[in-house]
């Protein structure tokens, strides 16, 4: 599947995971890449059921790409899903540059993690709350989930009523950082 | 009566299951389609199908009893099985059927109805001397009654709903500071599941094992008890593996609780299968929970241990006949685990993961079962729970059925979404529950990372995004022209080569 046309110069890509776990990979399309400056040998194949599969120290491991939106990709490798972007060099750069310069955002939006019914409201606009607290009761899957604050800060925003139908990734609430 | 025909009031792998057994029996099997999974594995496995695809009613489809019994009448279906959940422990539901001289496969309505209320459940059980829990002699009235009964038995406590069931309506409170709050939450939670705002108190048992007996009584008065399951992987009350038998008893105490759970049963004349509750403690005390009065979704492993088919034992009872078995011809060989694969995101707190399964690959060995209602291309929606499928392996002892399920978890492949499959993994990689030693806590405290992950897993997966992402880079700078890649290529890529050429 890999090909090695045309390639005098090496290719380097930075796939950035969770908690500054970056791996460096240089050729990635070639036989043998490099990743974090040593060489392995990962194969790759498809059977005719329609599963991937890496081969790697003799080990098979069943890899899916679980969500795709341009560099940034959710991968799963036996069950276990990674979260990465994927950087060149020059752009690895510049989002270090960013994340030093802006100062995180005062305000924390809360969404919700999967869609369901608003049951109750714990917090109204302007209350405090802790981290940690509840703030939002959503029944999705005829269970009742408590939504709790990511911070301790005031809540600037409440999007929400009682008995609404909230779809994933809604902002329900924002809450200003104290 | 011979049953002839029978309505499986359920979906799913459950309606699967009784329909296997419903056919080797000679038995016409019926099902009802919804709107809401049109497709469904279910559907092609029964005989007839019963349109509710029309259903616009408020009341989900498999709640709606007149409608089902006037389906069932309608069509002269001789029976009905309500499989786990929706109607199957409505005591409402089996009074009808009787009225309509429809068998209902399950036990009597007033021995639901006894045991479905978990204030008459205990005072049944202290009438016939079993141990249990102190607490409220009954409901609270409010949140303030169940403070001051809380502060005479101590924290923590727990609020329980009166008709509850699988860990909704149920709050665990350590202090009098925060009972108002998860009062008010356990008994809406109550008031919209089961239609019954009503909570009692009792004392709460810090970590202890679930541990269940299988019971199965006949409309002659022969009760027998097949065994006990523990369940005590969980995760806010809701199981994620059972196994038969516990490795936290010996035959004495088998024995004694066995007959404990019987003495219940027998309290309400119970026929049909039942499962009596406990929760054992670390000095091996026990206490009666609740019965439940259906079949239950782990009755796989007590079948593997047993070599009972708890399904047709539920319909021969129901048709009248004597139990084939008595207590001393109950042989328990071998050891059983079951694994539930759900659709929920264990890296995430257990969210529920919605989505398509594209692909599904399934171990198959003598020693493997798995109970499913969904194939490939299934949609996982919220209108139902998240199970994908039941794992269930036999091994010949409990270390042998760890390996052979260590096996047949790492065979066990769904794409498109996530699953349970790396939490299960990860609990037969704890040493402590190789052991057998876990109760109630484990989840919590024995584990601090809730999925297995392999050494290499994380670089492997920043590999496949790279060169996924250096080939999509490739492709749309065009420098390759691969007639063969065209097949998998992405609409938006494709139309802009065709565009090109």
């Amino acid at each position: 599947m890999k090909d090695t046309n045309g390639k005098t110069s090496k290719d380097v890509l930075i796939a950035c995971g969770e908690g500054k776990r970056n791996f460096e990979i240089v050729n990635p399309l070639d036989e043998i890449v490099k990743i974090k400056g040593k060489k392995v040998d990962i194969k790759i194949f498809e059977d005719p059921d329609g599963f991937s599969y890496l081969i790697y120290k003799n080990h098979k491991y069943q890899v899916d790409i679980l969500e795709k939106n341009q560099n940034k990709y959710t991968i799963m490798v036996n069950g276990v899903w990674y979260y990465f972007s994927i950087e060149t060099p020059i752009s690895f750069k510049r989002r270090k540059y960013l994340s030093k310069s802006v100062n995180s955002s005062k305000i924390v939006k809360i969404t919700a993690p999967m869609p369901g019914k608003i049951l109750d409201i714990l917090v109204e606009e302007n209350s405090d709350v802790k981290q940690g607290e509840a703030v939002i009761i959503l029944e999705a899957m005829k269970m009742q989930n408590e939504i709790l604050a990511q911070i301790s800060g005031k809540v600037k925003k409440v999007n929400i009523k009682t008995n609404d139908s909230v779809m994933k990734d809604d902002i329900l609430i924002e809450i200003e950082r104290s | 009566m011979k049953i002839n025909s029978l309505l499986i009031a359920n979906r799913g792998e459950i309606a699967i299951r009784v329909i296997q057994t419903a056919k080797l029996m000679g038995i016409e099997t019926w099902v009802i389609k919804t709107s809401k999974e049109p497709n469904a594995l279910y559907l092609g496995a029964a005989d007839k199908i019963i349109d509710f695809s029309d259903h616009s009613e408020e009341i989900p489809e498999f709640l709606d009893i007149e409608k089902i019994i006037k389906a069932v009448k309608s069509n002269k279906i001789d029976a009905i099985h309500p499989g786990y959940g929706f109607l199957a422990e409505s005591p409402v539901f089996a009074k009808r059927c009787e009225e309509e001289k429809i068998i209902f496969i399950g036990p009597s309505p007033e021995a639901i109805l006894k045991m479905g209320n978990k204030t008459i459940a205990k005072q049944l059980a202290r009438e016939h001397k079993v141990p249990l829990l102190e607490g409220s002699l009954g409901n609270v009235a409010d949140a303030s009654e169940a403070i001051k009964i809380a502060n005479k038995i101590g924290y923590p406590v727990i609020l329980k709903a009166a008709s509850g069931g699988g860990g909704r309506g149920m709050r665990i409170v350590e202090n009098e500071h925060e009972l108002e709050k998860l009062f008010k939450m356990a008994s809406s939670e109550a008031a919209k599941a089961f239609n019954d705002p009503s909570m009692f108190v009792e004392k709460y048992v810090r970590n202890p094992r679930h541990i269940e007996f299988q019971i199965f009584g006949d409309k002659h008065g022969n009760m027998i008890h097949l065994g006990e399951r523990e369940c005590s992987v969980q995760r806010k009350h809701q199981k994620l593996i059972e196994e038969s038998p516990s490795a936290a008893l010996d035959p004495d105490l088998r024995e004694k609780m066995g007959k404990a759970a019987i003495n219940i049963a027998k309290s309400v004349n119970y026929y049909s299968a039942g499962t009596v509750e406990f929760l054992l403690d670390s000095d091996k005390k026990f206490y009666f929970m609740e019965m439940n009065t259906r079949i239950q979704v782990e009755h796989p492993v007590t079948e593997k241990v047993t070599g009972l088919d708890l399904i047709e034992l539920q319909i021969r009872v129901a048709q009248g006949e004597e139990l084939p078995l008595k207590q001393k011809d109950v042989k328990i060989e071998g050891w059983a685990f079951e694994f539930r694969i759900n659709a929920e995101d264990v890296q995430a707190g257990f969210s529920p993961s919605l989505g398509v399964i594209e692909k599904m690959s399934l171990p198959k060995s003598k020693n493997i079962r798995i109970d499913s209602g969904i194939q490939e291309g299934a949609v996982i929606t919220p209108y139902y729970d998240s199970m994908i499928a039941k794992l269930i392996v036999y091994g010949e002892s409990r270390e042998k059925a760890i390996q052979y399920s260590a096996i047949a978890l790492k065979k066990l492949w769904i794409k498109g979404l996530k699953t349970t499959i790396p939490f299960c993994k990860a609990v037969l990689n704890n040493s402590n529950f190789k052991k057998g030693i876990y109760d109630t806590s484990f989840l919590v405290k024995e584990m601090k990372i809730h999925y297995f992950e392999d050494k290499d897993a994380e670089m492997l997966a920043a590999y496949f995004a790279t060169y996924d992402f250096a080939r999509t880079l490739k492709e749309e700078e065009g420098k390759t022209v691969d007639f063969e890649k065209g097949k998998n290529m992405n609409p938006w890529i494709l139309n802009k080569r065709l565009k090109s050429l």
